[in-house]
């Protein structure tokens, strides 16, 4: 195993991140994908509406009279996958602190209970991290962690960082009381270097690029630690040697002779400058990273095909272990 | 519907989810109308710095900024038309609602002031897209502008900012407030005696978890807000009507990959069971074939007759360059390119089948080689979605 993914796989907490549209979850699934095969029992844990990892990872559906959203799934040797959904964590969370599990039903079943809950502020993020500290910090009947490594599929940049944000807020206005303990240990998890390490996830272009420096930035004043860069979906360079001269011979030439539609030139100098266009602007945008960051980007290649399940992910996770052994060599692609 | 009349609209709101270009096909709307002589307003919730430099309006604030005169001419603006963007602040936003609805000076302190409404107001559920409902819902009334363009926040769950109103006002009138706030009125029949039973209950857990301090700070700040709740309810219910008013047009935005495609298309059975006034889509980002007609198919033997072909022509025309090399390269990135314009358009396809519309209220903007963020680029984005439509 390369140095840069045993420090990160070392954590307890890796928290993905990143701009909409920058594939946070299918980055999130392959480095539990690449954290599993590397021997280390790893949970993926989505916190979407809809579930999405079981199908990405290939993980069994749930065994009947099982609660899928609060039992992990096997998604392969070492891998779960779990969804959190915020108002199961509290009725587990209310069923642990009252220790009456009838009564923990009452209350979110109450009506008006159902009402404040949809427009209270914040208890969402703080039972959602809540759960993740729980899951954290458990232990097997030997004492070891129950999870030493969980990967989250966190929200997108303003989700994400209300959602890291709010231990903050809770402590600014709670003094005393269960809340302010709990979310005192909350707090010492996820500013805690040594556990928690938030990876952000972009594209080379300037929106992404952008939105990855000023989100590293707010993640770092909120007393997080900001983990690798990864810069996904990167284009492969075309090679051509003499670009300029090449194209300008074969806009020379006479379409209408062209044995078929690939030979066009139009389209073939068409293709041509925007791979060129297309690698020159994402190499400009990986060199501001490097330069900003202090570090390369760990680049993971656009796949075509897209990423739809087990073996996309798989072949995601290989591109990424790649991409941990050049860091270690401090090389480019 | 064609695009030409999307324009028509007093309020196009551009859904979807992130990613796929919605802050700039709102501002390539707000640019083709402003083209047509409108007075129009482009509002964003994203920190659309780059989109402000390319307007050349300086830092987007709270209130709208113009965009320089020169600029627009430089865009194709003749005429009367004008452009102002502006981006959104939640927090701003709901200190506007409390100095405007709080009822006397002190309860307006007693909520400025509040630990909880201090810091949470981001968080309290869907604010964000609530005061976005609430500023446009302002900056219509006003009627400074013939159009105004709002960009969503990109929401998790597809529909986010419809349902805030509703949820704000729906726990705001709510008993469980009543009870919260003032147990001891709650009294009279048995129904409401049974759910005062069980709020208090409730209460009382609540307060075992999350302690007494806690629980007075949000009794405050729920209290502080009960006294402004006619006047939330009352703009919920506006903005709620000025949503389904049919001079208001939401566009959706969507990417071609098949997991946004399926994800545009939950949006859209959404909107419609909301009533919604659906006026078109805008397919961003999409490879085309550039070669004039459809891609072509994928065909190993017809790829290497073009590689020998072009090799034998460029070794005749130009003998100083690496012809073989040269021709397996472009003709590998030409089959590239049209296998993703296959792709794009099997997608487009399916959302064009999957969803109620006519060929011309589907507007295909294909991915630009850079990013779209100069105002000529958005004005090549505005040629694509009032053009031709794509052919099918």
């Amino acid at each position: 195993m390369t140095d840069l993914l045993a420090q990160l796989l070392g954590r307890r907490l890796l928290l993905v991140t990143g701009k909409g549209g920058t594939g946070k979850t299918t980055v999130a699934a392959a480095l539990g994908r690449l954290a599993a095969d590397s021997g280390v029992r790893t949970l993926v844990v989505e916190l979407g509406h809809a579930p999405v990892l079981p199908e990405l990872l290939g993980a069994a559906a749930a065994k009947p009279g099982r609660e899928p959203d609060r039992e992990p799934a096997a998604a392969g040797p070492n891998l779960f996958t779990l969804r959190l959904v915020p108002e199961e964590a509290l009725l587990e969370y209310l069923e642990l602190q009252l220790r009456v599990r009838a009564l923990a039903r009452g209350i979110v079943k109450n009506t008006g209970f159902r009402r404040f809950l949809e427009a209270a502020p914040g208890w969402r993020e703080l039972i959602t991290l809540g759960k993740l500290w729980h899951l954290a910090t458990r232990e097997d009947a030997r004492g070891k962690p129950l999870w030493p490594l969980i990967v989250v599929d966190a929200p997108a940049t303003g989700h994400g960082l209300s959602l890291l944000s709010v231990p903050t807020v809770i402590l600014d206005t709670v003094r005393l009381g269960p809340l302010r303990r709990n979310t005192d240990l909350v707090q010492a998890l996820l500013t805690d270097a040594k556990r928690t390490q938030v990876l952000i996830v972009t594209l080379l272009e300037e929106l992404p690029v952008n939105e990855t420096l000023e989100l590293r930035e707010r993640v770092r004043s909120l007393g997080l630690a900001p983990g690798p860069v990864v810069a996904n979906g990167v284009e492969p360079p075309l090679e051509l040697p003499d670009a300029e001269r090449v194209l300008a011979a074969v806009a020379r030439l006479d379409g209408a002779r062209a044995p078929s539609p690939l030979a066009d030139p139009v389209a073939l100098c068409s293709a041509a400058r925007h791979r060129l266009v297309r690698a020159r602007m994402q190499a400009g945008f990986r060199d501001r990273l490097e330069r900003e960051l202090g570090a390369a980007p760990l680049e993971l290649p656009w796949l075509p095909k897209g990423v739809d399940g087990p073996d996309g992910i798989a072949a995601l996770a290989a591109h990424l272990r790649t991409a941990f052994a050049r860091a270690d060599r401090g090389d480019g692609p | 519907m064609k695009p030409e009349r999307w324009l028509d609209c007093r309020v196009l709101v551009t859904v979807g989810t992130g990613g796929v270009g919605k802050t700039t096909v709102a501002a390539a709307l707000g640019l083709a109308a402003a083209r047509a002589g409108r007075r129009v307003l482009v509002m964003t919730i994203d920190p659309a710095r780059r989109l402000a430099d390319a307007l050349g309006t300086g830092p987007l604030g709270h209130e709208p900024s113009e965009v320089p005169r020169e600029r627009l001419r430089a865009a194709g603006v003749e005429g009367a038309g004008t452009l102002a963007a502006m981006m959104l602040d939640t927090k701003r936003t709901f200190d506007e609602l409390v100095l405007r609805f709080a009822p006397d000076p002190a309860a307006r302190e007693r909520i400025l002031s509040n630990p909880i409404y201090r810091n949470l107001t981001d968080a309290l559920g869907g604010s964000r897209e609530y005061s976005a409902m609430e500023k446009l819902r302002q900056m219509h009334v006003e009627g400074r502008y013939d159009l105004i363009v709002l960009d969503t926040p990109p929401a998790s769950n597809a529909l986010d900012f419809l349902d805030a109103p509703r949820r704000l006002s729906g726990f705001l009138e709510g008993q469980f407030l009543k009870v919260l706030l003032h147990p001891a009125a709650v009294v009279g029949r048995a129904s409401l005696r049974i759910f005062r039973s069980g709020s208090e209950l409730v209460l009382r857990g609540l307060e075992r978890i999350t302690g007494l301090e806690f629980l007075t700070s949000i009794s405050e700040f729920l209290l502080a807000f009960e006294e402004m709740l006619g006047g939330f309810s009352e703009r919920a219910r506006e903005v709620a009507e000025l949503l389904r008013d049919p001079s208001c047009g939401f566009v959706l935005v969507a990417g071609p990959d098949l997991q946004q495609a399926k994800s545009a298309e939950s949006f859209w059975q959404r909107l419609e069971a909301e009533g919604i006034h659906l006026v078109g889509l805008v397919l961003n980002r999409v490879h085309v074939w550039t070669g004039g007609g459809a891609p072509p198919d994928e065909d190993p033997a017809a790829a290497e007759r073009a590689i020998a072909w072009l090799a034998g022509e460029l070794a005749a025309t130009s003998p100083e360059l690496d012809a073989q090399r040269s021709a397996t390269a472009l003709v590998d990135a030409a089959r590239a390119q049209a296998a993703l314009a296959r792709r794009d358009a099997s997608v487009r396809a399916r959302l064009v089948r999957a969803l109620p519309l006519d060929a011309e209220s589907v507007r295909v903007v294909p991915l630009f080689s850079e990013d779209v963020h100069e105002l000529a680029a958005l004005a090549r984005m505005v040629e694509q979605i009032l053009g031709e439509p794509a052919r099918a």
